[in-house]
């Protein structure tokens, strides 16, 4: 028989042609018939199932569920069933499957009963397949156990080792009961350790016996220990002589080495890892295995960490570097990469040597031997694109001395007089970076008095590099970064021979200079990182005029090097935080983010965008389909995708990884953010919602407990901070990134709106209306007082207000109050004792927060900038205007939610018992008013900025702002940089235009968004 | 800088600075996870020191089905090169020679005859890539790739088959010198 996950089922060859053709061409009347008939003459059960599955493809419900009837018997019966009927209903009941009936409580149990009767046959293995991939754990283990003991003496390995995966993954998988887990552990461990024992004391036995062989078995075997064993275990494994690391890198597998390091250096076990990483090493010299293979930089560093953690670190270092040199000496045999590797791993040994044996005189002239190191690094390898990465972090380690030494000193010299133009500019651009990541390094810093010589001084610092009062980052650095990196971008422009040499090199040095020009203006702009406690608009902080040549330069540099991606990156966020989101979104398109990477990209572009920029989404085809798509497709089906490839090739840690690679995406912060955006869109336009997001098929494992993953990959960002501080990205956002915090408010927010917006469908008339109404308010209690308790308590974690911008605070607050106040006003019944006291301290809450939540309203409170219009503000802070926009139609859904409750009860019970308490009405009437008061607030906020952005003169003000006006004829050093690198005003127009028009189109968006 | 070990499917939230290459083609979750569920010692990736995958090579172990045994078209069991990529930032480091090697290891490892790929006719540098680690050309597949890179206007671009003899070949009996004169349609390639 076909199976039925390929299409419908093949009937048995025995079936006649006239009903296998009823059959195959979907004629279900007509197989109804035809079966019953045969039925009838054949007596054969076969054809009362063809019956029941055709029956199930009709439209009566009762013929539809009359397999599920049938499946029931076949349960209750305690015969062995027939497999080819149960493939039928396996079929018929497909649209059933995790709704009317569970997998594992049926079907699964049937294939188990079958497959337990037929252990020989192959089709038993297929029963184990179809367990699997309705992901009915339990099932598939039964089976695998029984299919392990009828094949026990087989030459097919993979018997046993299905079994004792698929006991693994039942023990740890929420299918297990907790009486059950402790034995399948036990279960699962003691198989492999009687198999591994096997192996270590007969390595070369029969392909029959039962011990590990390949390198999957081996690695499942420590996959299992790691997760049910014992450290000590597992370490006398890894060091054991058949079934050791070291003997797998022998045979040329380096998946255990690399696995058994990660386990290691998680427990702290660096005596371990020194003495693997020496042997690995090694061995590598001694011709043992490849002379390269295992010359990975993180083993080196692995290596060198670990011996600097050494009883004698001196001596454990020196046997490092010892090693490292006889590496060194066979470098020509090795690939560019891995005498790159070399190089770094020295740099690496030199930085974990105490500062007593590499200077034994403590001689502070600053050429310590790690500058030198680090200078031999950079005369191999400065023209490298990751030069400044490979280096970047051993500079911010370095001392002050050191650091003045390195740049004042090693720097000049790595390229001579007579050097190539082009290698000297390249180590010019390199110079700028590094002296940009010196302003983010503390230790160019020395704290000075509040008061010197009876005067205040500037800053709580002294800058060492510039001598001047400072903060970190010190201003007047940044305005020589900016100064240099210019100067050097001009000659570049000005120099033919510079310019051809571009495309010799490995990336165009202008690029790493705009990029060094921008994000300087933009810290020196006063940019900071957009936590919880930063305001709603960047504006208020910053300098909007440095800000915007940031952008400037940035996008004018976009135009040059238009196939850059960190480039691209960093302004989709700038102009996210400017509100210019039709613009972000062009600049995002080319990126081209689809399939696969969506969920780890996505966020990036789309996180918050509904609160910018509703209008985005008011197109032919939803600009959100695709990443909608990637998680319908992906995670349609129960199990992991490709699952059982990875079993029948016997792949056993890929299928452990693909089920904790599945797991984690069912529960994506990505996923749960493209439901939650697509939603709050659809109402801005008072579009029709789908279904409610907890009857979401991608929702429908994820509980109040579950942990939601972020996975946003930020790995393409520039980033050229020390680790001092935060990275570039998280300066650039609306606010903090992705959380399990933030994502589950967002889930149980839509979930109390779609409880306010739930309607009964209209041919809902139940015949007992007064028990109907009942239970209608007994649950929408039960379901309000989840809600409260819950939104509750995820606000009050205390690492909640970290992961929230101060508008998503506010919103999320007066929810969890509304949802509070909701369920005393539902409970609280006429004749009950007023509620006063309880509903209106909550009341009042809603009042402040939302008081507070309108009074950060754009243009309510108009900022003193005669240069700056007051719609700019307002244009970066248009996240405010949605979150009162949302707040105030939660409130006014909620009180409208309570007062329908009331007049439904009214015209039910005439006698007005059963009515609302007359506190609750009031409060309710009151909140509902507030509500419409703010709702008119944000219309008309809307207006005015369309009627601003309707005025002339944008361009010139814009402009303005970024070259200073005419009463400004006094140009500072950076601007004249700023206007030399964009060709001044004139070339900096057709960027404002665009700027000026997307605020406008943003703005049209928000003039169709509804109020009501 | 790198680190060269195999693929795991978290590294799919780490591809950004290989896939966001536009040559870099982004593929639905189940063709990766189905590289990493049959071939997983196929499936190599180089990561750079924060995790970033900086490179990677997808291949398979297969020969042709049965059915096609006596046809001259056959493949005997091989190892194929379906993607290799290495990140802008990463280029001329050799990682794609590494990676390819890891491969050609594991294809030895596997008792595979030959390990083959396709490429443009029109793509010198990747042909001279493969040419310099011993690759030959076996044949031309004509109008495999449905687009032409180099011409818009064409609608489609030619394949070369090229191959490389893996130890179990002592004889050489799955290469050939004149494989730019053997031209085949894409429906013979299977």
């Amino acid at each position: 028989m076909t199976s039925y996950r390929y299409g419908r089922p093949a009937l048995r060859s025995s079936v006649d042609v006239q009903l296998q053709s009823a059959f195959s061409e979907g004629n279900w009347n007509a197989v109804v018939r035809l079966a019953a008939k045969r039925a009838a003459t054949f007596k054969d059960p076969y054809y009362e199932a063809i019956k029941m599955c055709a029956e199930s493809q009709l439209d009566g419900t009762a013929e539809k569920c009359g397999v599920l009837v049938a499946i029931d018997e076949l349960m209750q019966n305690k015969k062995v069933p027939d497999l080819d009927i149960i493939e039928l209903y396996e079929w018929a009941c497909r649209d059933f499957l995790g709704y009317e009936i569970e997998y594992a409580e049926t079907l699964g149990p049937l294939r188990v009963r079958w497959a337990k009767a037929n252990a020989t046959s192959p089709l038993a293995l297929q029963c184990m397949q179809a367990c699997l991939e309705k992901w009915d754990l339990v099932s598939a283990q039964q089976i695998a156990t029984t299919l392990d003991k009828t094949h026990a003496n087989s030459t097919d390995r993979r018997y046993l080792f299905w079994n004792i995966t698929l006991t693994f993954l039942l023990s740890i998988s929420p299918q297990c009961t907790d009486a059950s887990r402790k034995v399948y552990s036990l279960l699962a461990v003691r198989q492999l350790e009687r198999a591994a024992d096997l192996t270590e004391n007969w390595p070369d036995s029969e392909p029959t016996d039962r011990g590990l062989r390949t390198e999957e078995e081996i690695c499942l075997y420590y996959r299992v220990l790691l997760s049910h064993g014992t450290k000590e275990e597992f370490i006398s494994r890894l060091q054991s002589p058949n079934l050791g690391a070291i003997r797998q890198l022998k045979k040329g597998h380096k998946l255990l080495f690399c696995e058994g390091l990660k386990a290691l250096e998680s427990w702290g076990e660096w005596d371990c890892i020194y003495s693997i990483c020496r042997e690995a090493l090694t061995r590598g010299i001694e011709g043992e295995t490849t002379p390269f293979f295992v010359c990975d930089l993180q083993v080196w560093k692995k290596f060198a960490v670990a011996a600097s953690k050494a009883a004698d670190p001196d001596n454990a270092l020196i046997e490092v570097q010892t090693l490292l040199k006889q590496y060194i000496e066979i470098k020509d045999k090795a690939s560019e990469m891995h005498r790159k590797n070399l190089s770094l791993a020295l740099l690496e040994t030199t930085f974990r040597l105490p500062v007593t044996t590499l200077d034994p005189d403590h001689n502070s002239t600053g050429l310590s031997p790690r500058v030198v190191q680090l200078g031999l690094y950079l005369d191999q390898y400065f023209e490298r694109l990751a030069a400044f990465d490979d280096i970047k972090y051993y500079i911010t380690e370095l001392s002050f001395e050191e650091i003045k030494t390195f740049m004042q000193a090693v720097m000049p010299r790595i390229v001579d007089e007579n050097s190539d133009k082009s290698r000297k500019i390249v180590l010019k651009v390199l110079e700028c970076k590094l002296r940009y990541l010196l302003t983010t390094c503390p230790q160019t810093l020395s704290p000075q008095p509040s008061v010197a010589n009876g005067e205040v001084q500037d800053g709580p610092f002294q800058c060492r590099l510039c001598n001047k009062p400072a903060s970190l980052p010190c201003r007047c650095c940044l305005k020589m970064v900016i100064s240099s990196a210019s100067e050097l971008y001009q000659q570049i422009a000005c120099d033919s021979k510079l310019s051809d040499a571009i495309p010799r090199l490995d990336k165009d040095p202008r690029l790493d200079l705009a990029l060094v020009i921008g994000i300087s203006l933009l810290k020196l702009a006063g940019l900071k990182p957009q936590t919880s406690d930063t305001g709603p608009s960047i504006w208020k902080d910053i300098d909007p005029g440095l800000f915007l040549q940031g952008v400037l330069v940035l996008d004018v540099q976009l135009k040059v090097s238009p196939r850059d991606n960190e480039l691209r990156l960093l302004l989709v966020q700038l102009y996210l935080l400017l509100g210019c989101a039709s613009y972000a979104y062009q600049l995002w398109i080319p990126l081209d983010v689809k399939r696969t990477i969506q969920d780890a990209l996505s966020p990036i572009f789309f996180d918050r965008i509904s609160n910018i920029s509703p209008g985005l989404f008011q197109g032919t085809r939803s600009f959100m389909e695709p990443l909608r798509a990637y998680y319908n497709n992906t995670l349609r089906d129960a199990c992991p995708l490709r699952i059982w490839d990875a079993f029948s090739s016997g792949s056993y840690t890929s299928i452990l990884d693909m089920v904790e690679y599945d797991s984690d995406l069912r529960r994506s912060c990505t996923m749960m953010m493209a439901l939650v955006e697509e939603r709050r869109a659809i109402r801005c336009f008072g579009g029709r919602i789908e279904c409610e997001i907890e009857a979401h098929p991608l929702t429908a494992n994820i509980t109040e407990s579950t942990i939601l993953v972020n996975k946003t990959d930020y790995g393409s960002f520039p980033n050229f901070e020390s680790i001092n501080g935060p990275p570039l990205h998280e300066f650039l956002r609306l606010g903090p990134g992705l959380s399990n915090e933030r994502s589950h408010l967002a889930f149980l927010s839509e979930q109390y709106l779609d409880l306010l917006a739930y309607k009964p469908p209209k041919e809902y008339k139940p015949s007992k209306a007064n028990e109907a109404a009942l239970r209608d308010r007994e649950y929408t209690i039960e379901v309000l007082s989840r809600l409260s308790e819950s939104l509750a308590d995820l606000l009050h974690k205390p690492e909640t207000p970290s992961r929230l911008n101060s508008g998503e605070t506010s919103y999320y607050t007066i929810v969890s109050l509304l949802s509070a106040a909701l369920l005393t006003a539902i409970s609280t019944s006429r004749n009950d004792p007023p509620p006063r006291e309880s509903l209106s301290l909550v009341t009042s809450s809603i009042k402040t927060a939302f008081a507070t939540l309108r009074g950060t309203l754009p243009l309510s409170n108009p900022v003193e900038n005669p240069r700056m219009p007051q719609a700019c503000y307002a244009f970066a802070d248009i996240q405010t205007l949605s979150w009162v926009r949302d707040a105030a139609l939660a409130i006014r859904h909620s009180a409208g939610f309570v007062l329908a409750i009331h007049d439904k009860e009214l015209a039910r019970d005439r006698s007005g018992r059963s009515g609302l308490h007359r506190d609750v009405l009031a409060e309710m009437r009151a909140l509902y008013e507030i509500s419409g008061k703010a709702l008119g607030e944000v219309k008309s906020t809307v207006q005015r900025l369309k009627e601003a952005l309707a005025e002339g003169g944008w361009l010139d003000r814009l402009l303005d702002l970024v070259f200073g006006g005419e009463d400004q004829e006094e140009e500072d050093e950076v601007r004249k940089a700023v206007g030399e690198m964009v060709g001044g005003r004139a070339g900096a127009e057709e960027w404002a235009g665009k700027v000026i028009e997307s605020w406008r189109e943003g703005m049209k968006g928000w003039g169709m968004v509804r109020m009501e | 800088m790198a680190n060269f070990r195999r693929f795991r499917p978290d590294d799919l939230n780490k591809l950004s600075k290989c896939n966001l290459d536009p040559f870099t083609e982004t593929y639905e979750l189940g063709f990766y996870l189905q590289y990493y569920a049959k071939w997983p010692s196929l499936f190599q990736v180089a990561e750079d020191q924060h995790g970033n995958i900086i490179g990677y090579i997808m291949g398979k172990l297969e020969s042709s089905p049965d059915v096609y045994r006596f046809s001259e078209h056959y493949l005997p069991w091989h190892a194929h090169i379906t993607a290799v990529t290495v990140a802008p930032e990463a280029r001329r480091l050799g990682i794609g020679r590494l990676l390819t090697e890891q491969l050609e290891a594991a294809a030895d490892a596997n008792n595979a005859w030959f390990v083959d790929l396709f490429v443009r006719t029109t793509n010198h540098k990747a042909i001279a890539f493969y040419k310099s680690m011993g690759y030959s050309i076996y044949r031309v597949v004509k109008d495999y790739y449905g687009d032409n890179l180099g011409d818009p206007s064409l609608p489609s671009e030619d394949a070369y088959d090229m191959r490389k003899p893996m130890k179990r070949d002592v004889k050489r009996e799955h290469i050939r010198e004149d494989g730019e004169k053997h031209e085949v349609d894409p429906s013979d390639v299977w």
